[in-house]
């Protein structure tokens, strides 16, 4: 005998969940929950409603996924977990530029001036002014009483003083002088320029005629050989026809023949 | 050779970092459904999953193993669910899409399928897509980590943070609403 009204001596949602999902709980409250489900018909079918209820929830997948462990190669440890953030790689990347931007054009000169370095993307060029050289002072190996004191010291200034006359010197004479030399370099540069250029032309021709010539070539071989494949099939043809005509010809004479006979009798 | 989630957790913290991309291949699939069935949103979904890895893998020096990884992660997953939610300020959307792509259909469908039986199917999956969104957090939450991850009763209470009794009044008020509405719909398709 079934009843509509649940008599079930406890919590009846809680046994109904446990015994659903099969988790947990006494074997005893099992054993109890079970055969009250005998006998009550409110719980048997909301149990087995219940169940459908898990089957329908099976059905519903979601989205396919693309592994983002698998964004990068997976043994290509492209690990985007512990990816650098996007103000440090900026960051880095103008680091880099500043780092390059200052060893680029890098040039340590020591003069009379002392030792200068000048760095920057750009080399100077010529008429335009060059960037200030950064006069960096050379500290000293020894104490400044020590240098001047020295026996060499004389002899160096003496040296120095020579040079720069000279290279003055140099500096004042040039300008009147540079003139011819450079326009005999222009025009020694030139000429050979031009000669490089109709060379080149006289090889682009030579180039152009041979490749021309070989064009000609095997268009004409391609000609001959198809005028040789339509000889061949006209042949053909011709055969094809003749045998035709030479059988279409026997034909007519024995149907002559027929009819003249038949004329006679 | 395989690893256990725990010795791997350990060679993670040890620096070795192909043990956590092996925990995050073994693992991401899990969150990112659990993601998705939790919120509704595909996209979204995705970077719940990438931002629970992210999270898990600077917090994993301080993982001393009192529960298990993957309660671990579900933990953190379901916290950014929960902020989902919350900033978003609304209930998970769901948004099937309204023309069905019969090349596509073709191109899911079992070898054994008929593509009515896969309409069919994809019918009732955005049924119960619909239904589980009306479903309250804390409901869906239960059913979600009880029906589609396996875990126990008392796995889900420590997890979520309350009494065994409440998962289960959780549960049967969820599966109870899903019925109804699943019920709703079957009726309103015939």
């Amino acid at each position: 005998m079934t009843d509509s009204v649940c008599s079930y001596p406890g919590d009846r949602d809680e046994a109904l969940v446990t015994y659903l999902y099969d988790d947990g709980g006494e074997p005893l409250a099992r054993a109890t929950f079970e055969a009250h489900l005998v006998t009550c018909v409110r719980c048997a079918e909301e149990l087995a409603a219940l169940r459908g209820v898990r089957t329908q929830l099976g059905r519903w997948n979601p989205p396919g996924f693309a592994s983002v462990a698998d964004r990068g190669s997976r043994d290509g440890a492209r690990r985007w977990w512990r990816e650098v953030p996007v103000w440090a790689q900026v960051a880095a990347a103008l680091l880099f530029l500043g780092v390059s931007a200052a060893i680029a054009n890098l040039e340590v000169r020591y003069d009379a001036n002392g030792l200068s370095v000048r760095t920057g993307w750009m080399s100077a060029r010529p008429g335009q002014p060059a960037a200030a050289p950064v006069p960096v002072q050379v500290a000293p190996t020894g104490t400044a009483s020590q240098l001047i004191g020295a026996p060499w010291r004389t002899d160096l200034i003496a040296l120095e003083r020579q040079l720069k006359s000279e290279f003055h010197g140099a500096q004042a004479a040039a300008p009147a002088g540079a003139a011819a030399p450079h326009q005999a370099i222009d025009a020694e540069t030139l000429r050979r320029v031009r000669v490089l250029i109709d060379e080149s032309e006289k090889r682009q021709q030579r180039e152009l005629a041979l490749r021309l010539a070989e064009a000609i070539r095997d268009v004409n071989a391609q000609r001959q050989a198809d005028l040789m494949k339509v000889d061949r099939v006209l042949g053909t043809v011709q055969n094809n026809l003749g045998i035709q005509v030479l059988k279409n010809r026997a034909q007519m004479q024995q149907m002559d023949y027929f009819i003249r006979t038949s004329q006679r009798q | 050779m395989t690893w256990t989630d725990e010795e791997l957790v350990a060679r993670s913290i040890g620096g070795d970092s192909d043990s956590f991309n092996e925990l995050v291949l073994r693992w991401e699939r899990p969150i990112y459904a659990l993601a998705y069935r939790t919120i509704g949103r595909e996209e979204d979904a995705r970077d719940v999953c990438q931002e629970t890895f992210l999270r898990a893998f600077r917090a994993l020096p301080g993982f001393r193993g009192q529960a298990k990884f993957s309660s671990w992660l579900y933990r953190i997953a379901l916290n950014l669910c929960r902020d989902w939610v919350r900033r978003e300020r609304r209930a998970p959307v769901v948004q099937p899409p309204e023309d069905v792509d019969v090349m596509d259909l073709a191109v899911a469908a079992e070898p054994s399928e008929s593509i009515e039986d896969l309409v069919a199917r994809k019918d009732l999956s955005r049924a119960v897509e619909r239904a589980m969104a009306l479903l309250p957090e804390e409901q869906r939450t239960a059913i979600v980590l009880k029906e589609y991850h396996g875990l126990t009763f008392q796995e889900i209470a420590d997890l979520v943070g309350c009494p065994l009794s409440t998962v289960k009044t959780r549960l049967y008020q969820g599966l109870t609403v899903l019925r109804r509405e699943l019920a709703k719909s079957h009726n309103a398709t015939l």
